[in-house]
């Protein structure tokens, strides 16, 4: 399929797997998870807090911490070349210039003691060799790009509210022009409002510049809004993967069943939520066959020796399930 | 069904080095017995506030609180204890509001050792009920907070929040920060109990989905003020105040069909500090006239339905 090989040629992801170690234990954070993302689209990765997703957004740039990481292995191809087998001087090129990130807490993303435009164009000068009065002046604009005044460009961090400091960070992100964006919970830490502004901002800007995207959340509403393709993720695995429209009408893994069945739902009157039973599973032990066994509404023999292998239902939705609903009962 | 809580012109003001902040500013408010009222707003609207403020965690400034027909604005501290008895709070973060050098079962007998006079074994024997009641697993009794995952640690808020057999409960943001799976859990909870032991709840939370799920009415703040309130069907069938209009329209929503035509905001929260008499949201309100910087009091727009808006009949077409 030309789409595919299109695909892979921007970026992708084949085969991750990250290890940390804490004290005598290994957490296995990310276990084989492998996608693709082509130019323009962007990808959400939804789970629940220890699912892994920021720890594949951090290998992606390289940037976790060293001496936590028992093994980081795969490939991450950006242009078909393997950052994870780069050396410091190529990597630098990439970090920040052709890819680069949204960090989730605006606050402690920023640094309290340098004005936000020194913050901004930092990257810049880096990058583009260029003077630093040059590279302020492109912070301005960035500032403007983002909605905040330039008059501002001199103030430092704890000068702006929440949601003016996540617009500085994403000023940052951007001011290289990325081809690839990073954006992990870029809006969880503000409120409804402001996270509707910060989101239209986000995806003005991605269209605007053609910037690719992987959006981490938790939240499936943010994803609704503002994403082409979705991968749900379960302890370190992506579970299920396909186009938005695939995942949110035809949820199909019992996981991902599970996650729609207990949001609260802002239309319809239900009388009680259907949560999920029980509680993710301790990362520091290898399970054998699925780790989502134990709270699973559908489990049976299968489930205690599955292996992982992939359910493709269509060329683009994959399920990671040995006892999946059918068309039937999935309604 | 009799009104357990009557709130009349509750005023709750802090100094600061630059002025004095309005948290909570002329609020009134009452809730029924075994009904549940969502208060609902931005960060900094006050709402914690005026939660803590009704549970005398921190003295009003100015107002009426009664609370089943007694006046508890002002209390001794024999009067607070009985009144603690009756009214307790579940806090937003169970990570910092339970003692971390308490076992699960010293923290939910607390309450129990100090203000009653139950005997060693009777203790024992209602901190297991309670610990049924929630659902958690006896073996985790002697277990520490820092043990526990966060649905757990709630649960244990809970159980001390229930100890003292309450009628009224504050639940300041209680499913906050916690994931979707197990938000479900506690909600669930949380309604049940109510069924089985006839609660009352102020519940307050920033969720518009998790507030449509458990409130019978909702309020919704701005900047330490009632802006708007009515029963749950009406503020999502019909929200009359531009506020809640732009803040419905903003919550992301999972129906990728029906994405919400958003009502875009103009900047941010203004600052509480010595606000400027007027709508406190004109600033930010598509809708904003002169006639904006007038005093606006909440009122009656429709039966049940009431609102803080200059022109809310012009904009609603009432």
């Amino acid at each position: 399929m030309s789409e595919n090989t299109k695909n892979s040629e921007f970026f992708s992801i084949r085969d991750l797997n990250v290890q940390y170690k804490s004290g005598d234990q290994t957490v296995y954070a990310v276990n084989g998870v492998s996608f693709d993302l082509a130019p323009g689209e962007t990808l959400g990765l939804v789970g629940e807090t220890g699912a892994g997703k920021t720890t594949i957004a951090k290998s992606i740039l390289r940037i976790l911490p060293e001496h936590a990481v028992k093994k980081m292995e795969g490939e991450v191809l950006y242009e078909g070349q393997d950052i994870f087998r780069m050396n410091d001087t190529e990597l630098r090129k990439i970090r920040g210039h052709q890819i680069s990130m949204i960090f989730q807490d605006p606050m402690t993303a920023l640094n309290p003691v340098k004005r936000v435009n020194e913050q901004i164009a930092e990257g810049y000068i880096q990058h583009h060799h260029c003077t630093k009065a040059e590279a302020e002046q492109r912070a301005e604009e960035m500032l403007e790009l983002v909605g905040i005044s330039k008059d501002r460009a001199g103030e430092y961090p704890h000068q702006f509210s929440g949601g003016m400091k996540q617009r500085v960070v994403i000023a940052m992100a951007l001011a290289c022009s990325p081809r690839l964006l990073i954006a992990d919970e870029p809006t969880t830490a503000l409120d409804v409002t402001i996270q509707a502004q910060v989101l239209d901002l986000i995806k003005r800007l991605r269209d605007e510049l053609g910037t690719s995207m992987i959006l981490i959340t938790h939240d499936l509403g943010v994803v609704a809004g503002i994403c082409d393709q979705v991968a749900v993720i379960y302890a370190g695995r992506i579970i299920e993967k396909g186009s938005k429209a695939e995942v949110f009408r035809h949820p199909t893994h019992p996981y991902t069943i599970g996650l729609f069945g207990a949001l609260p739902d802002l239309k319809k009157d239900v009388e009680r939520l259907s949560p999920i039973e029980g509680l993710p599973p301790d990362p520091t032990v290898k399970t054998e066959g699925c780790a989502f066994y134990p709270r699973c509404a559908r489990r049976c023999e299968k489930c205690k020796t599955y292996a992982y292998e992939p359910t493709n239902l269509t060329d683009t939705h994959m399920i990671l399930c040995c006892n999946p609903a059918g068309e039937e009962e999935a309604k | 069904m009799s009104n357990l809580l009557e709130i009349e012109h509750l005023k709750k003001y802090f100094k600061s080095a630059r002025g004095t902040v309005h948290a909570v500013d002329d609020v009134n408010l009452t809730i029924e017995e075994g009904k549940t009222v969502g208060l609902v707003g931005e960060s900094g609207c006050g709402k914690s506030t005026l939660g803590r403020t009704i549970v005398h965690l921190q003295e009003s400034t100015d107002g009426v609180i009664r609370f089943a027909g007694k006046d508890v604005t002002h209390l001794d501290k024999k009067q607070m204890l009985e009144f603690r008895k009756n009214a307790q709070i579940i806090f937003q973060d169970p990570y910092s509001s339970l003692d971390p050098r308490q076992t699960v079962q010293d923290i939910i007998q607390e309450p129990l050792r100090l203000l009653t006079d139950m005997g060693k074994a009777e203790i024992e024997k209602k901190s297991e009920e309670l610990m049924d009641l929630v659902g958690i697993e006896k073996r985790l009794r002697m277990s520490y907070p820092h043990e526990l995952d966060g649905g757990r640690r709630q649960r244990v808020g809970i159980a001390r929040a229930l100890a003292l057999n309450p009628k009224f409960i504050v639940c300041d943001e209680p499913v906050s920060s916690l994931d979707v799976s197990i938000q479900a859990q506690i909600l669930n909870l949380l309604m049940d109990l109510q069924d089985q032991l006839g609660l009352t709840y102020l519940f307050i939370t920033h969720d518009m989905s998790v507030v449509r799920h458990i409130s019978d009415y909702i309020c919704v703040m701005y900047l330490g003020q009632m802006i708007e309130k009515t029963d749950k069907k009406s503020l999502f069938d019909k929200p009359l105040h531009p506020y809640t209009k732009a803040l419905l329209s903003a919550i992301p929503t999972v129906d990728i069909d029906a994405q919400p035509e958003r009502i875009q905001l103009k900047g941010e929260i203004n600052s509480p500090i010595d606000p400027k008499p007027g709508c406190r949201f004109a600033k930010r309100c598509p809708y904003a006239q002169h006639c904006c910087h007038e005093p606006v009091p909440l009122t009656e727009v429709e039966p049940g339905h009431f609102v803080a808006c200059h022109r809310v009949k012009e904009i609603n077409q009432l």
